[in-house]
């Protein structure tokens, strides 16, 4: 009996042993599937994620290079962050993230919400068509040729070839055409998921019309016949054109800050003020008495002496110390660091202000009908009505760069010179990308100066940006490094 | 085989007659005298005859022999022992080991012990003496310079911080480098998960393989190619480390006790050389210009760009309350020095141990209590432990055994980078002469900050006060720990045995991370300075990582010695194994932070709580394997495995998969015995072997999958949700369901050597090892819509070589005199990558990556630095007399060593002892961003000396045909090009990472037994002890000890970046027994 039971057990042991390791291999090993992430996404839950990520873009390092580069900003002495950008030396590393986000966010969820084949998602679609030619202009005017036909493809073109800026424009309009019929105000809305304009198709009418009007007169130069065609097809559409900013409302909550100045609240910045006002705006807004130069700038205040003041230093001397006292820029613009009101201000992909100087524009060169003085008067009152300047009449009247400049224009180019050089005050600290873009296409304003810190030849300036480092180490297609000085397509040599 | 069959049958009948001829059946075990585990294989003879068996695998044996008859006990490695035939039939034998370095009985995979001499591959072994001569707290930190083909490296030497193994230069370009940790047969976690948002702003929380206390430990072994670990499969593609812990000896029952008392005292290794001829003040101007200015005076700067030292008395720092403090300006050579004080640590062991031949056990208490270098109470490490191994033999050939242990662990650790709270990085930038360590008394108003006025007095606007930093900024970690197995072996008859082991390691590592909200204005008066506001929005992080895992294993080995020499045996085995991990890391809202200052709690969260990481994570894998053993007489072994993995990570059309190995030792000395060479060469090895793993992934890498948005910037992001709008975007990681299993193949040839009766030996290997089909996230370019693609690609290859030399040149019975060394050459080689991709980046930050690049070494640091003319000399541009940067980033070295090597003595007299080791890295270099710092501030040595007029050392400059020009008379800024210049060429900052350390020494003293003959104690051992004593670098690092790296024990190496320093401990210890 005894004997038995001990059989028993060795019997059972080995019964046991054996259970536990040769069972049902497959079931056991069945436990791969994901229970972290979805492996599927609503598109309307893609929108808002295209709209934040092109915001974050214009509202964070084009928002930094674009100030510096269009000489509202400068690098502060006593930090030094953005140096490279003052030196004229920025690295390809520097270009990564917003490249980054341009197409591994912005385009690629755009892209999928297009190609969705879920019901009832036409105005989502509509505004996926609007934020992919937005994306694809923003990338091509700072970067000039990009991967375009092949993009957005991974599995078929591992290595995106790159493709000619003329080819982007091409097809930033049929995107933009695309998106028209798609804005139907009786489709499904998607209301809040729409971070910019909450669905409302009269607005992204409008904002496309815009849109589209940027994109021709960005060829004044290169292609005016294309711009003047595309600009009387576009008109005879009775076009609306935006009459108000096309923003996302950032709010003070933690992660939803402007952009820019949650960068420089974020531990690793740890608020530290960045940029300080630049003599060459500051200079210009003071010869024209402008009230909107304590808007866009706050003042220094002053321990010892009683007076604060609006103190700005030389474009990129920040190595000099000249003077420990520098003006920053405003929370308006979301550019003082140690001000938590920084974070609400407004990223602005289109502004009202720019809508009435795209218009002027137009009229000005004879492609469009209307009144070019109004559409003038319109956009300086808007930037004054965008910055709490209150009524602009006197100043317009008065200032050398106000009505005169216009009115007073003898050529076209000179009126263009106006337009513009009234497009870059509007634009201060909240368009700087668009003002330098502007002024590569133009050349105006013409009172910029060369950075103190300069470190290329004579009379030289940043032309486009580099293609970021990630490109160049990953695709196999990179079409090689474009120095800073060397202009894009549709961009003049010497602005 | 049908013969074979017969050749049995006879040889059985042939024992049935002998025993009818004899009547006396002795039976008995045959253990260790050191560890006092069974010895298999042990032979034992009737002295005088041919008669004779072998041990089992449990050391047992059992012969019937003339009554009267002498046994003669034998086993390689051991001192052969003879005894008479007791007549109660019983006689167990220890056996005490012969000469050590050869022979061994070593632990290999599965804790499977064997002959060293039938290993066809190396196993060098560490024993618990040489383990703890430095008393390092760290076992994977003594083993450094012991063992050749081994690359350690130890962050900061500190209790708790990191230490990095890599046998033979490891095997994978993104996945682990590390060999698989496994304590008494059980594989354990050997996780280093760094805190800090990136290496830039890293926590080193230490490597939980270094969480076992040594003194625990009764032995290491390294099996450093996959063909020792073929049978742990995949995890041990590395290698594997086996750690045995000590268990009850056959004690007759008596009870052991052994104290082991060390207290250490600690201080830093290694600061940078400063210069010590300018103090605080910036500069103006540049070189060559007119208005060029020296050394303005600046009260509140971090730079030591001022003028040159007056001695003058003068105000320094801000203006409180109408005054200045007052000093002479002057250079204050030892103000970094002296900020540290020395660290103290305690470190108890407790172990009891009893047994008899049916059962044992062994149980510890430990506990290590550690206050480090850093002023204050702030760097904590403190750890507990408990441990039990026990076992026993049951009547009904059944043997149960378990092995338990806990571990507690709590610290407080400092952090590495450049973040408000970086300690180094604060110190580093202290100017020449403000005596910073002096201004730890905080209630000063000039050295604190006031959170009534919100003001600071502190001198520096750019860094905060270190001691204010180490009393408010806190990394808090608190783990929990059980490891252990259960063991059930039943031996149904002599040459069978069956092995069924469950084995458990479940830790818990809850981190809290606290940043204090301040936000302080400048306290100064006098309206002089550069002063800044310092404001923090402070911060509360939790993390809670757990980590779990389970493995069993079924072996069933069946053995057989035929009687014409030969003997086989053959093992199958089952092995399933899971591990499932959850990370939970969880915030005050990032950029928000706390709403009342002070109060450390997720609910003081300015805005939404972020949830930073919600991970949960499970793995299985189903293993069966087969080793068989081929042995001919003493001198031919020959063995083969192979295993067969299934793994939930991979596809279930690849989920599958075999690899073999097989390996061969051939010990020729054997045939030379008792011939002139025979007397000269007392052991003669050759041995080698071939073996392949296959490896499988992390999970969930299938599919593409989507996650909540953030959008980054470079530092801060937008998160979703924003307000009420939730948003999700796909995964910058695209999935790949075709994935199959990664591919090791190793090959290895090599030989042991003994001379004049083994008093001196040596071990050489040659090896090389290919890894292919890596599963690897290759980045592929953004403009795909995709950041990584996972593929099965790449190789990597590692080819080297290991020499071990082990001498006794004296030796008699008072004096004895060792010298043993080890000397490594491994050339790592990155074959290829996926199509299209020449590198792939495994760490650094924006401007300086360390990359796995193709025909290069793996670790190779790769950015930008000064162009050079073809004889090495700078290429400087004319206008500013700086240099220029190159147009590209270059490749500038590896982080591994072209070789290394050590050199360790042992020296006993009568009852003293003498220990030292010193061990060499050579070649590789490392990124220092101390250099890159001191140097920036102006502290640095570099800065000293002329600071304007002078030409860059060594320059040219390039004429209008591109020929060089010697730079005699272009000055350059010195100030710009530390300042401003270097930063576009972080190359500069790769300093040579050669080094010679004296890596531990000791001296003890044993009293002996005469000496303690009115004492209740068994043995009492009192010394003095040392590691990481000495260290010698090149000239050219005049900054950092090597071995600092910022983010712990992973694969990114070489990278100082502002890490913890490492320490020097020394200290004296006491040992004993009752």
């Amino acid at each position: 009996m005894k004997r038995k039971y001990n059989n028993l057990k060795r019997a059972l042991f080995i019964v046991l042993v054996a259970a536990f390791g040769f069972s049902g291999c497959k079931k056991i090993l069945d436990v791969n599937q994901n229970p972290n992430n979805p492996d599927h996404a609503d598109p309307t839950l893609l929108l808002p994620t295209t709209q934040a990520a092109v915001s974050q873009v214009v509202g964070n390092s084009f928002q930094v290079f674009g100030n510096i580069w269009a000489e509202y900003w400068t690098q502060s002495p006593v930090a030094s962050q953005y140096k490279s950008m003052d030196q004229y030396a920025p690295i390809a590393t520097n270009f990564d993230n917003p490249w980054l986000n341009l197409y591994r966010v912005a385009l690629v969820n755009s892209d999928l919400i297009i190609k969705s084949n879920q019901a009832g998602l036409d105005n989502v679609k509509g505004i996926a068509y609007l934020m992919k030619a937005y994306s694809f202009q923003l990338a091509t005017d700072a970067f000039g040729d990009i991967p375009l036909s092949q993009a957005l493809q991974p599995t078929v073109y591992p290595n995106p070839k790159y493709d000619k800026q003329q080819a982007v424009y091409d097809s930033i309009f049929v995107y933009i055409h695309k998106a028209l019929p798609l804005l139907n105000a009786n489709a499904v809305s998607p209301g809040g998921q729409d971070m910019i304009y909450q669905g409302d198709m009269s607005k992204w009418i409008a904002f496309a019309n815009t849109l589209e009007l940027r994109a021709y007169l960005r060829l004044s130069n290169i292609d005016p016949n294309t711009a003047q065609a595309g600009i009387a097809a576009l008109y005879q559409t009775n076009p609306t054109f935006l009459t108000e900013d096309a923003t996302i409302t950032y709010t003070s909550t933690g992660g939803n800050e402007n952009p820019f100045y949650n960068e420089a609240a974020s531990p690793t910045l740890g608020k530290i003020q960045n940029v300080v006002a630049s003599s060459t705006a500051v200079n210009a807004f003071t010869g024209n008495n402008d009230p909107r130069l304590a808007k866009f700038y706050t003042l220094f205040i002053d321990k010892v002496s009683p007076v604060d003041s609006l103190e700005s230093i030389p474009q990129g001397s920040y190595i000099q110390y000249p003077n420990k006292k520098v003006s920053t820029p405003s929370p308006l613009v979301g550019g003082r660091a140690n001000d938590p009101t920084s974070a609400t201000a407004p990223v602005k992909l289109l502004s009202a202000a720019e809508s009435y100087f795209l218009q002027a524009e137009a009229v000005a060169r004879g492609w469009a009908t209307g009144n070019a003085s109004a559409l003038y008067t319109q956009g300086i009152q808007a930037s004054f009505d965008a910055t709490g300047a209150g009524d602009a009449t006197t100043y317009i009247n008065t200032a050398p760069d106000g009505l005169v400049a216009l009115t007073g224009a003898a050529s076209v180019n000179a009126k263009v010179k106006a337009i513009i050089t009234q497009k870059y005050y509007a634009m201060c600290g909240f368009q700087g990308f668009e003002a330098w873009t502007e002024w590569r296409r133009t050349g105006y304003p013409v009172f910029w100066v060369q950075s103190a810190a300069t470190t290329i030849a004579a009379g030289q300036k940043p032309l486009r940006m580099l293609y970021p480092n990630t490109e160049l180490t990953s695709n196999l297609n990179y079409p090689g490094t474009v120095p800073i000085t060397t202009p894009v397509w549709w961009g003049l040599a010497n602005p | 085989m049908k013969k074979n069959i017969l050749t049995c049958l006879l040889l059985l009948l042939l024992c049935v007659a002998q025993a009818y001829a004899q009547d006396l059946k002795v039976t008995g075990t045959v253990t260790s005298k050191e560890d006092g585990l069974p010895i298999p294989g042990a032979t034992i003879k009737v002295k005088g005859t041919t008669t004779g068996t072998q041990t089992d695998i449990k050391g047992q044996y059992s012969i019937t022999v003339p009554q009267n008859a002498i046994l003669v006990f034998s086993f390689l490695g051991y001192t052969s022992t003879e005894q008479s035939a007791p007549a109660s039939g019983v006689l167990n034998v220890v056996l005490s080991t012969e000469i050590k370095g050869l022979n061994e009985v070593v632990v290999t995979s599965q804790n499977i012990r064997r002959e060293k001499r039938t290993l066809g591959y190396s196993a060098p072994t560490v024993s618990a003496n040489e383990l703890t001569q430095g008393e390092n707290p760290s076992v994977l930190t003594s083993l450094t310079g012991r063992v050749a083909g081994v690359n350690i490296t130890s962050t900061s030497n500190t209790p708790g911080g990191s230490t990095r193994v890599v046998f033979r230069g490891g095997s994978s370009i993104t996945g682990n480098n590390q060999p698989l940790i496994v304590v008494d047969g059980v594989p354990i976690d050997n996780s280093s998960i760094v805190s800090g948002a990136n290496s830039l702003t890293a926590v080193d929380f230490g490597n939980r393989g270094n969480d076992i206390d040594p003194n625990d430990i009764e032995s290491v072994t390294a099996l450093k190619g996959p063909a020792a670990a073929a049978l742990y499969g995949s995890r041990a593609s590395n290698g594997a480390l086996m750690i045995t812990t000590k268990s009850g000896t056959n004690r007759a029952k008596k009870l052991e006790i052994t104290l082991n008392s060390a207290v250490t005292l600690s201080s830093v290794l290694k600061l940078p050389t400063f210069q010590n001829e300018y103090g605080q003040g910036y500069m103006s101007g540049s070189a060559t210009s007119a208005g060029y200015v020296t050394g303005i005076d600046d009260a509140s700067d971090n730079f030591s760009w001022g003028a040159p030292f007056t001695g003058q008395v003068q105000p320094w720092g801000q203006q409180i309350d109408g005054v200045n403090q007052m000093k002479p300006y002057s250079a204050l050579p030892n103000n970094i020095k002296d900020f540290f004080s020395t660290g103290f640590a305690v470190d108890n062991n407790v172990g009891i141990a009893s047994g008899d031949d049916k059962s044992s056990f062994y149980m510890a208490l430990n506990s290590l209590n550690s206050n480090g270098i850093y002023p204050g109470n702030s760097d904590i490490y403190d750890k507990y432990g408990v441990r039990f191994n026990g076992k026993t033999k049951l009547s009904n050939n059944f043997t149960a055994s378990i092995n338990f242990n806990y571990n507690k662990i709590q610290g407080n650790t400092p952090s590495n980078g450049q973040n408000a709270n970086g300690i180094w990085n604060a110190l580093m930038q202290t100017p020449r002469d403000i005596p910073i360590n002096k201004m730890g008394d905080l209630g000063n108003k000039y050295n604190g900050y006031n959170p009534i006025t919100n003001t600071y007095g502190f001198y520096g606007a750019f860094v905060l006060n270190p001691y204010w930093v180490l009393q408010n900024f806190s990394n808090l970690d608190d783990i929990n720990r059980v490891t252990g197995d259960v063991n059930l072996t039943y031996q149904p008859a002599q040459w069978l045995s069956i092995v069924e082991r469950v084995g458990v390691d479940s830790y818990s590592d809850r981190r809290k991370l606290i940043t204090p909200k301040y936000d302080f204005t400048p306290a100064d008066e006098s309206g002089s300075g550069l002063w800044i506001d310092e404001t923090n929005n402070g911060s509360y992080e939790i993390d809670q990582y757990n980590v779990n895992e389970v493995v069993h294993d079924l072996m069933i080995t069946a053995s057989h010695k035929f009687d014409n020499g030969f003997a086989a045996s053959l093992l199958l085995g089952n092995n399933f194994r899971e591990r499932s991990t959850t990370s939970n890391l969880t915030s005050t809202n990032t950029s928000g932070g706390l709403v009342v200052p002070g109060w450390y709690n997720l609910n003081n969260s300015n805005g939404p709580v972020d949830v930073l990481t919600d991970l949960i994570s499970i793995k299985r894998t189903v293993g069966f394997y087969a080793d068989l053993n081929l042995s001919y007489k003493e001198f031919l072994f020959l063995e083969g495995t192979l295993r067969n993995d299934r793994s939930s990570t991979l596809p279930l059309n690849n989920y599958s998969y075999f690899y073999p190995s097989v390996s061969g030792s051939f010990v020729f000395s054997e045939l030379l015995k008792n011939t002139a060479i025979g007397n000269f060469l007392s052991y003669g090895k050759l041995r080698s072997s071939f073996a392949q793993v296959g490896s499988d992934t992390n999970p969930y890498q299938l599919l593409t999958t989507y996650g909540s948005t953030t959008v980054n910037g470079s530092f801060g992001n937008t998160k979703f949700p924003f307000g009420n709008v939730s948003a999700l975007q796909v995964g910058s990681v695209l999935g790949n369901a075709t994935l199959k299993p990664e591919q090791t193949r190793s090959f290895e040839v090599g030989t042991e050597l003994a001379f004049l009766q083994n008093r001196f030996s040596l071990d050489f290997s040659y090896y090389v090892n290919d890894s292919k089909n890596q599963i690897l996230s290759i980045p592929i370019p953004n403009s795909t819509g995709y950041g990584f693609n996972t593929v099965n690609a790449g190789e990597i290859q590692n080819k080297g070589i290991e020499l071990s030399l082990r001498g006794t040149p004296i030796k008699t019975s008072d004096f004895s005199w060792e010298l043993y060394g080890t000397f490594t050459k491994n050339n790592s080689d990155v074959l290829a990558l996926p199509n299209g991709v020449s590198q792939v980046v495994i760490g650094g930050f924006s401007g300086m990556s360390i990359v796995a690049a193709k025909g290069y070494p793996y670790g190779e640091f790769y950015a930008t630095t000064n162009q050079t003319d073809a004889q090495g000399r700078t290429i400087i541009n004319p206008a500013t007399g700086q240099p220029k940067p190159t147009l590209t980033a270059q490749y500038l070295g590896s982080y591994q060593p072209k070789y290394q090597a050590s050199l360790g003595t042992t020296v006993r007299y009568k009852g003293f002892s003498l220990n030292a080791l010193f061990d060499v890295k050579h070649g590789g270099v490392l990124f220092s961003d101390t250099k890159s710092l001191v140097d920036f501030v102006g502290t640095g040595i570099e800065t000293g000396g002329p600071r304007f007029g002078q030409p860059f050392p060594n320059s040219v400059y390039l004429d209008a045909n591109g020929r060089s020009v010697p730079n005699t008379n272009i000055p350059y800024s010195v100030y710009n090009y530390f300042t401003s210049v270097i930063s576009n060429t972080p190359g500069m900052d790769i300093v040579d990472a050669s080094y010679i350390k004296l890596r531990s020494a000791s001296i003890s003293y044993t009293f002996n037994k005469a000496q303690l003959r009115n004492l209740p104690f068994g043995a009492v051992t009192v010394g003095v002890f040392g590691n990481n004593l000495f260290l010698w670098t090149p000239k050219s690092n005049a900054y950092v000890d090597p071995e600092v790296n910022s983010s712990g024990a992973g694969n990114e190496q070489g990278f100082d970046f502002a890490g913890t320093p490492s320490v020097r401990n020394y200290g004296f210890n006491l040992k004993v027994s009752f």
